[in-house]
């Protein structure tokens, strides 16, 4: 049995398709009422089925599905996201300090960062910002010598081994979310000291950008979740899993479907057509559009 | 316009930079090399200790090297235009100047592309640029870009060397030495003069002139399309391309006035060039400059007018905030005194022009560097600006390296060869009409069009497909207190699965109980994940059912909780089932409007540049037959 994902080719390139709730309009076709009080199933495509041909890539998967049995196991092949929910962040900043430490990385590098703005009542709101593993990534796109890549399961990394440091990538990312590596890389508590230079774990080689590589080392993260999920007291930092609709964030596990529809999820500069793989649950009334001023 | 001077006196002219170098000539030698090696001491130091050190943060990442590159190949346009847009125009005066600004075409091209190494934080990985290169970056479009233009270049400064060198080797071969005469040989070899091969050679050096020009215009253009290819506001923006080639051209003339200037006071060929030719350049150069101007208040009206955030703020920091001192002095020194300075009739003289030469090159290099780190430092998430860009004895080091290699290699460059377009001259002062033998206009040139790979940019918004459920009708009935009892089992039928409990209390239904389902995934950490599948209330007969799609295969705990009071330990009920099939919601981002169309872009793209240099070739094959046979 494989997992179905739709190519490209397999038409329904532009229009309306099975969605998150993201939009309005999907908003207006669902009875919200009936949504949030009573059993949220995930009648898979009520709402794709009812509004789009998407569901023909659904049936036709089911077919092939059946005919394809027990080839292969769904669970190993993933499409990794992140889910922030902003309804519980506190703005501790775990998550920086974490990755920090367990990436080796200078004070000023930060591969997260907390933005954050006052209320009117004093009290402060927090965004954190990593890297959104955009699906169509614009850092990608740019580098010069194809250093950054996607890998299979959707992550965005770059191989520090290949980079020439155009920082072309840092000119691309609306994120604002690479970093150079302006000089060489201070003796840290980086465990292993002299371990190797891979994408998935890279050693921030002077000369070269570095960015979030949601631990892709930890991958498929069935021992350890990444540092910013792990270290975060309040549960904001969810790792996803889009193919078997599953997330975490190190105390609860939730379909993942379900806590973005139910969340209103949102991502961060849709407007781009970057496709990130980061979803923000908004709450704790952040601007939208980004924030006006910052602390961090 | 050379009508006064003699043939001897051109060759003599000609050989004044090949002849024994005054004290002078070796003093500025020496000095110049020491700014230039300076330079490369700075980039050691650069080199170990880390890009940081040249003023460079996150906020200011591309910053001081990115606008040299820009401002030094920029320059090498106003080479182009001195020689090839003349040259096509019939502007027969541009004879005595075009030696030099060929040759400042050729170096400052050279220069530019340098600063691109202490621009990269890993030059000694340049060769990826061809081995791992990736076509669809503006950047490998540079660099395909830059290298056709500069051997381009280098072929449409060797061609008029044929006659020049052969001349010189026929008249004064006492004078060249033996190095230059074994390279004269080289190049001139077979160069009889006839007319079969003079018409060889000048079909030759016109089609250069011709494809030199797109060629130049297609190198600004991607150059700013590195930057105009990014969602950063004040980089993101359509005029770009053509703002950059103006800026190249205004620039270049200004530096090709400098040059010519130099060359003529330190060889003394004022009987060949005079003031005409400074003011004629000038009329370019100012014409040039109007544009510019023009160009940059079409550049910021747009952003200014709307007030979206990113684009007014950075306009405002450009003519209000921290960069308006060096915008305003671009503009006053950099655009309205040249332009004056050259309206003028009082100061429509040799240094009069030079100073606003001066001017523009020095304000140019500023506008760029302003254009880069502005934009560069503002903050997309907080939208506000960073630490800017400062400046360090390193990069100021490196950067007055490269002008001071401008001069330095100039004058290299003419101890080498000659500085005069011979053959050119006496041609032209052998004829009355100063026009006679210059070739009628030829056809327009080709549209200089190297776009970098097109970035789609609508995206629809949906990934995942998600339903709900069919809702059961809650019932109210009285609950009873006894302990409760919770039963649980499950069926799948295709992906479905059917979870449903039975909350019974001493044998009796319960009716109105909350009854959470979870199921369990092996993902992430092992099977001890379970996830909420739905909450519902029970039926009068104590039932609660519930359905979902499985996203997984495999074996599946299947919980069942009730509560029967809200601060207790809830009532508990598992059981296994086995799930053989199963349905991800996962889709992948759909198809951009423009999918496709940059593979098909860069492939015609590819098919140019082959183009280009099958053109240079032919010309350089060409010229070498005709060599061959007609001797």
């Amino acid at each position: 049995m494989q997992i179905h994902k739709r190519k490209p080719s397999e038409g329904l390139a532009i229009g309306p398709r099975p969605d998150l709730g993201l939009t309005p309009t999907t908003d207006s076709a669902v009875d919200r009422g009936n949504l949030s009080r009573r059993n949220l199933l995930l009648t898979l495509g009520a709402v794709g089925v009812a509004s789009v041909g998407g569901s023909i890539g659904l049936i036709a998967y089911r077919d092939e599905a059946a005919a394809t049995e027990a080839i292969m196991d769904p669970s190993r092949e993933h499409q990794w996201c992140r889910v922030v929910d902003l309804r519980r962040c506190t703005g501790e900043r775990k998550c920086v300090s974490s990755c920090q430490i367990r990436h080796g990385l200078p004070p000023e590098q930060t591969w997260m960062r907390v933005l954050s703005w006052p209320d009117e009542d004093g009290g402060e709101h927090y965004m954190p910002v990593p890297c959104q593993m955009c699906e169509n990534p614009p850092c990608q796109a740019v580098c010069p010598v194809s250093a950054t890549f996607t890998n299979p399961q959707g992550v965005v990394l770059v191989d520090q081994e290949t980079c020439i440091g155009s920082r072309a990538c840092m000119a691309a990312c609306p994120y604002e979310a690479r970093y150079f590596n302006w000089s060489a890389a201070v003796p840290t508590n980086r465990m292993p000291a002299e371990s190797p230079n891979t994408p998935e774990f890279p050693a921030n080689r002077i000369g070269t950008v570095g960015k979030c590589v949601l631990c892709a080392d930890r991958m498929p993260y069935a021992k350890e979740l990444p540092a910013c999920v792990d270290a975060c007291p309040n549960g904001v930092h969810y790792i996803g899993d889009l193919v078997t609709d599953v997330a975490v964030n190190g105390q609860t596990t939730v379909r993942l479907s379900t806590f973005l529809r139910e969340g209103n999820a949102v991502r961060f500069k849709e407007e781009l057509g970057t496709s990130p793989r980061t979803f923000y649950i908004p709450g704790d009334g952040q601007p939208i559009g980004g924030p006006s001023e910052s602390v961090s | 316009m050379s009508k006064s001077s003699e043939e001897p006196a051109v060759v003599d002219s000609a050989l004044r930079s090949l002849r024994g170098a005054s004290v002078k000539f070796w003093v500025a030698i020496a000095l110049l090399s020491i700014l230039v090696g300076l330079g490369v001491v700075a980039w050691i130091v650069q080199l170990q200790q880390g890009m940081g050190v040249a003023g460079y943060s996150d906020s200011s990442f591309w910053a001081i090297y990115i606008a040299n590159v820009v401002t030094f190949i920029g320059f090498s346009y106003g080479g182009a235009v001195v020689s090839a847009i003349l040259l096509l125009t019939g502007a027969s005066w541009r004879a005595p100047l075009a030696r030099m600004s060929e040759g400042m075409a050729l170096v400052t091209v050279l220069i530019g592309a340098a600063f691109v190494i202490p621009h990269l934080g890993r030059p000694d990985r340049i060769v990826g640029m061809i081995t791992l290169a990736n076509p669809a970056s503006p950047v490998f479009w540079d660099f395909i870009a830059i290298v056709t233009y500069a051997i381009a270049t280098l072929v449409f400064f060797v061609l008029p060397l044929v006659p020049d060198t052969a001349i010189l080797l026929g008249t004064h071969p006492d004078d060249l030495g033996r190095f230059r005469r074994r390279l004269y040989r080289l190049v001139s070899q077979g160069w009889t003069g006839s007319a079969g091969q003079r018409g060889v050679l000048h079909r030759a050096i016109v089609a250069m002139a011709i494809l030199i020009i797109p060629l130049a215009v297609s190198v600004h253009s991607v150059l700013a399309w590195a930057f105009t290819l990014v969602s950063r506001p004040g980089w993101h923006e359509s005029i770009w391309a053509p703002y950059f080639v103006i800026a190249a051209l205004y620039s270049g003339v200004a530096l090709a006035i400098l040059v010519i200037a130099g060359f003529r006071r330190g060889y003394h060929l004022e009987a060949l060039i005079h003031a005409k030719h400074f003011v004629r350049l000038g009329y370019i150069m100012a014409t040039l400059g109007a544009l510019y101007t023009y160009l940059t208040f079409a550049d910021l009206l747009p952003g200014a007018y709307v007030g979206e955030q990113g684009p007014v703020e950075i306009v405002h920091e450009m003519i209000l905030g921290h960069a308006a001192v060096w915008f305003w002095l671009f503009l006053v020194a950099g655009t309205i005194v040249p332009i004056l300075l050259v309206s003028v009739p009082r100061t429509r003289t040799i240094p009069g022009m030079v100073v606003a030469s001066v001017l523009v090159v020095i304000a140019m290099w500023i506008k760029r560097l302003i254009m880069v780190v502005e934009a560069a430092g503002y903050d997309r998430l907080t939208m506000s600006f960073d630490d800017y860009f400062h400046f360090t004895w390193v990069s100021i080091a490196i950067t007055v390296a490269g002008a001071a290699a401008i001069p330095l290699l100039l004058m290299l460059l003419f101890r080498v060869v000659p500085l005069l377009a011979v053959d050119e001259i006496q041609e032209l002062s052998a004829d009355d009409g100063p026009t006679a033998q210059r070739p009628a206009a030829p056809e327009p040139a080709p549209r200089g069009h190297k776009a970098a790979v097109v970035a789609g940019s609508l995206v629809l918004i949906g990934l995942l497909g998600i339903g709900v459920g069919r809702a059961q009708p809650a019932l109210a009935e009285e609950a009873v207190t006894d302990p409760a009892e919770i039963a649980v089992t499950a069926a799948s039928v295709g992906p479905e699965v059917d979870l449903t409990a039975t909350v019974t209390s001493a044998g009796q239904a319960v009716a109105d109980g909350s009854v959470y389902f979870y199921a369990s995934t092996p993902m992430f950490a092992g099977d001890g994940n379970q996830i909420l599948v739905g909450k519902v209330l029970t039926g009068a007969d104590g039932v609660a059912e519930v359905s979902y799609v499985a996203s997984e295969i495999g074996s599946v705990t299947v919980t069942a909780k009730y509560y029967a009071d809200v601060q207790g330990a809830p009532v508990t009920s598992q059981v296994q089932v086995e799930v053989t099939e199963a349905v991800s919601p996962y889709v992948p981002a759909p198809a951009r409007p423009l999918d496709g169309t940059g593979e098909v872009l860069v492939r015609f793209l590819f098919a140019l540049v082959a183009v280009v240099f099958a053109i240079i070739t032919v010309q350089v094959v060409r010229v070498r037959r005709a060599l061959r046979t007609a001797g």
